[in-house]
């Protein structure tokens, strides 16, 4: 290892940086953008049959019998698998909180609309979707259970009869005195808050082609695998197989947002292969199945909120009560979502105590996963709403309210009730940039000069953490027993002296592959073009886990530098030797191993690099002479959660502070997005294009989940909302073009000062345009409090209110 | 399933004979039996846009076609934009320049539906833009950088031709 890793800038072994911190264009665009670059429904192998799933009508029914026969006739059809055969030679799937996993098709009964009954393998994806028709399921249905509320009731139905309960999981965690504040606070505020189902929903469905190997009992799965390496722990528990008989080989794909983990997939198309004597099968989910029971659907949840303040606008105390609707099973790990928000439970306040009592509840509905922000943006939006109701309490403008409570600069490093440490920050700075471009105190007086017209104006301003870098200690709450997560790459030189880095995970679209070669450019004072990144399988790659958790240009960036380090002090040793100095006169400079103080006395890169391909007579005798090196970076500091969940979690806390214009047409509810204003914190911006597509990108997702995104099912447990004309993605007409200003207050903890930038305004976003609506709502009396806040939703609550009035 | 019926139509300038179930879609037509799958399937709904292509100059989501209709069409795909040698078109060096892609999945369909408004509104003001990509569905970028890769990508075609601005060699 190397005795000090490379931290800052300026430790870079060049005079000057001529990548990092600059908007270069992506290496990854040229094959995008000519339509090259390989996703998982591009390929093809030989042999290769095509997969349709057969999915339960019903939320809740028992499977009496199911006939496969007249499918298998079907001329075309190979292989035809049921729930009786993953039974028979499967394990039921992983699971948070644990024993709340199935099958990966339905053995005993279905549990959710679109849960997998049975499958086929065939000769098209057309002709499998034929043979679907013949297939004849005999249901039995049963009552289903769709809200918690119903759930838990005593005599529900239950979703696992042999849990005896659709509770998942119950806790509640208790950080400092939390129950005095509440005594001695001036004033009190609780509301009720529900956050309805939304998701991911990348452009490219799930897709995987799995192949098994009869005569050496092992799995191959190519995929659009967020995580490979996790996706093959979850695939070698699933089907019964030792770990170094999974390969999986992740291709690039069409974006993720944490909606491409899920293991049901690769478990249904092992299955047909296996019985398709070794054939690959590849499954491509449709739309329908992605939105039906795909990995997607997110953050169900009733919330109860109290926040203890005092006369001046001090916040005191913070309480937090959750039901969460998890959907049928916790095969998701959407569990997390409810844990991650101890990484930043107080937000950006000095809110001294705090109460979290969560309860996760089974039913009828599809089971959850993650999606961008991980949980924190219902949250967010909690919090912020509780701040907004507490300013108007004491007679305070929201910005000073906030202002008020903000952990101030000299306080960093800071740790909060929950235990979690953030690293930076300066939030009134990012408060005081975003009041200043948005010309705050205007556009107040624009919004009472629109009131007057009786127009419903609203403003909002909210800031945020973006809690990055993410850590299995965050979820311990709900059952995940680790700490530390690895990225690790392997960097070489080649007998030409251009550099191949090989990474553990594939292209999603966030720049990653860029700012690989960014860093190490600058680092060896070479050319990007002189770069090569190469993704590795799991069975090749160095420990790594990929993106997730805004982790990887931090995590990746720590790894290059590890493995840049090491490399470096290698060609030192090599270069000392041929130049007849001791290690300890040489350093790299711009490229260049030199002597130190000697001008002219260098030796370039590849000089070097090609000494030690091709001349081990030359090489120091205790060298290993691979112009190479292999680095494995996780967070530093972490520690295990205490008895309460509180630990050092999320490495990184990015800020950023919205001021968001909006406009409530009163007749008909419809929510118009007027101005848009963004000031944030990252740290250091790798690449400030990269960073500002993140959030812009962001912030998009954001009005969705405000303003359109929702999963809606009736009370059978049936999604109405099966297809992008009912589940509303943002447009280019929905998303504002906001203006955006950065801070940068480096971290201290992470290589280069960066910070985790991937889930961006989704923190902030929904927060604050609801902030704005009940801005613009207040002089009708009426408050929303549910999320999205649709035309009809808020057409009723105005409709309601002039009923009363 | 029904008999295969011949066809045929020009892509990308390449003539093609092909026999097709009548039930196959335009896009699983150019996917998988001419394999180019530089045109994305992102929702078979008609809704996102991804598989956008042109049909005879005009913007269509080949995901809503059957092969048998474009029976003697000029069609052209994302891998008809740029030159054989991978010169990017101006319209891809513009979205790489002003980072109008982040995953890059619905980037074709985005490419094919400017490349149309550009070719009919060399100066598109950006309401003609808006509408031009209403239909396409981005996930990533929030739309901003597509914007702005669509205007420069108009300057960039009209200072290369001002006379004949808007029309750009195949």
């Amino acid at each position: 290892m190397a005795a000090e890793m490379t931290k800052t800038l300026s430790d870079l072994p060049v005079s000057a940086t001529r990548f990092i911190g600059r908007a270069v264009n992506r290496v990854e665009d040229p094959q995008l953008l000519t339509g090259r670059t390989e996703f998982i429904d591009n390929v093809v192998l030989p042999g290769m049959l095509h997969c349709a799933i057969l999915r339960s009508p019903y939320a809740h029914a028992r499977i009496k019998s199911i006939d496969v026969r007249a499918a298998e006739q079907l001329p075309g059809v190979v292989a035809v698998v049921t729930g009786e055969e993953a039974r028979r030679t499967t394990q039921v799937m992983a699971s948070l909180p644990p024993e709340w996993g199935t099958y990966c098709l339905a053995a005993d009964k279905a549990r959710f609309v679109g849960e997998p009954v049975a499958a086929v393998a065939a000769s098209s994806r057309y002709v499998a979707e034929d043979a679907l028709e013949l297939i004849n399921v005999e249901y039995e249905p049963l009552t289903a259970v769709v809200e918690p509320t119903q759930a838990l009731e005593p005599g529900s139905p239950l979703v696992f009869e042999e849990r005896g309960t659709n509770v998942m999981l119950q806790r509640v965690l208790t950080w400092g005195e939390v129950d005095q504040a509440f005594r001695e606070a001036d004033q009190v505020f609780t509301e009720q808050f529900r956050w309805h189902r939304l998701g991911a929903n990348p452009m490219e469905t799930c897709g995987i082609i799995s192949q098994w190997d009869p005569v050496e009992g092992s799995l191959t799965c190519r995929g659009s695998f967020q995580a490979p390496g996790h996706m093959a722990l979850g695939a070698a528990g699933m089907l019964g197989l030792p770990l170094h008989r999974v390969r999986m080989i992740g291709h690039p794909h069409g974006g993720s947002f944490g909606g491409k983990g899920g293991a049901r997939g690769v478990g249904i198309t092992a299955l047909l292969s296996r019985k398709s004597g070794g054939r690959p099968v590849k499954w491509i989910e449709d739309r329908m199945e992605y939105l039906v029971a795909g990995g997607s659907q997110s953050w169900d949840r009733f919330y109860e909120v109290s926040l203890a303040v005092k006369k001046n606008g001090t916040v005191t105390g913070l309480k937090v009560q959750l039901v969460d609707n998890m959907g049928a099973t916790g095969e998701g790990f959407a569990a997390f979502s409810t844990a991650k928000p101890l990484a930043s439970f107080t937000g950006c306040y000095t809110i001294a105590s705090a109460q979290y009592d969560l309860r996760l509840v089974a039913t009828n509905k599809s089971p959850q996963s993650p999606y961008r922000g991980m949980g924190p943006p219902p949250h967010n939006w909690v919090l912020e709403q509780m701040m907004d109701i507490a300013a108007r309490g004491v007679g305070l403008d929201p910005a000073e309210i906030r202002r008020r409570n903000f952990i101030a600069p000299e306080q960093f490093p800071y740790t909060i009730p929950s235990g979690n440490e953030y690293d930076s920050g300066n939030y009134e700075a990012a408060l005081n940039k975003v009041l200043e471009m948005s010309a705050y105190q205007r556009l107040r007086q624009e919004q009472a000069a629109a009131r007057q017209q009786g127009r419903c104006v609203g403003i909002g301003v909210v800031s945020t953490i973006e809690p990055g870098v993410f850590d299995w200690n965050a979820y311990a709450i709900v059952g995940m027993p680790m700490t530390g997560v690895p990225e690790g790459v392997t960097v070489s030189i080649n007998l030409f002296g251009k550099i191949i880095v090989r990474v553990g995970f594939p292209l999603e679209g966030q720049g990653q592959y860029t700012i690989a070669s960014q860093v190490l450019a600058d680092y060896f004072g070479m050319e990007m073009s002189d770069i090569v990144v190469v993704p590795q399988d799991t069975l090749s790659a160095p420990p790594a886990f990929g993106p997730g958790g805004s982790r990887l240009g931090v995590a990746l960036t720590g790894a290059i530098l590890g493995a840049a380090d090491q490399l470096r002090d290698k060609l030192i040793k090599v270069a000392a030797r041929l130049m007849q100095t001791e290690p300890a006169n040489m350093e790299l400079m711009d490229g260049k191993l030199q002597i130190k103080g000697v001008p002219g006395a260098e030796m370039p890169l590849a000089q070097v690099a090609v000494v030690m391909l091709t001349r081990s007579d030359l090489l120091p005798p205790d060298i290993d002479p691979r112009p190479e090196a292999t680095y494995v970076w996780t967070a530093p500091g972490r520690t295990q959660p205490d008895e309460q969940g509180r630990a050092k979690s999320y490495l990184t806390a990015a800020n950023a502070c919205h001021v968001v214009m909006v406009e409530v047409d009163a007749e008909t509810g419809k929510v118009e997005i007027l101005k848009y204003y963004i000031a944030d914190d990252c740290g250091t911006r790798l690449n400030p294009a990269t960073v500002e597509g993140q959030t812009q990108g962001s912030l998009a997702q954001g009005v969705g989940a405000a303003l359109l995104e929702e999963y809606v099912y009736d009370d059978d447990g049936q999604l109405l909302t099966s297809t992008f004309m009912d589940y509303l993605l943002p447009t280019i007409y929905d998303v504002p073009m906001a203006e955006k200003a950065a801070l940068v207050t480096p971290s201290p903890f992470t290589p280069l000062g960066a910070k985790g930038v991937g889930e961006g305004a989704m923190h902030t976003t929904p927060a604050a345009i609801m902030c704005a609506i009940n801005d613009a709502l207040l002089p009708l009396g009426v408050r929303a409090h549910e999320v999205p806040a649709t035309p009809n939703r808020l057409w009723k609550l105005i409709q309601e209110q002039k009923r009363k009035t | 399933m029904t008999a295969p019926r011949p066809i045929r139509l020009t892509v990308n300038g390449v003539s093609y004979e092909a026999a097709v179930e009548p039930r196959t879609t335009l896009v699983d037509f150019l996917r998988q039996d001419l394999g180019l799958t530089g045109t994305h399937v992102g929702c078979e709904q008609g809704a996102c846009g991804a598989c956008t292509i042109l049909l005879n100059g005009q913007a269509v989501r080949s995901c809503l076609m059957l092969a048998v209709q474009a029976d003697g069409a000029e069609v052209m795909t994302v891998e008809g934009l740029g030159g054989r040698d991978g010169a990017l078109h101006p319209l891809q060096q513009a979205f790489m320049e002003e980072h109008g892609l982040q995953c890059g999945f619905c980037t074709p369909g985005f490419l094919m539906s400017a490349y149309e408004l550009l070719q009919q509104h060399p100066q598109p003001s950006d309401d003609e833009i808006k509408e031009a990509l209403g239909g396409n569905l981005c996930r990533c970028t929030g739309y901003m950088a597509i914007m702005k890769s669509v205007r420069v990508a108009a300057t960039k075609l009209r200072a290369a031709s001002p006379a004949a601005a808007g029309t750009v060699e195949k």
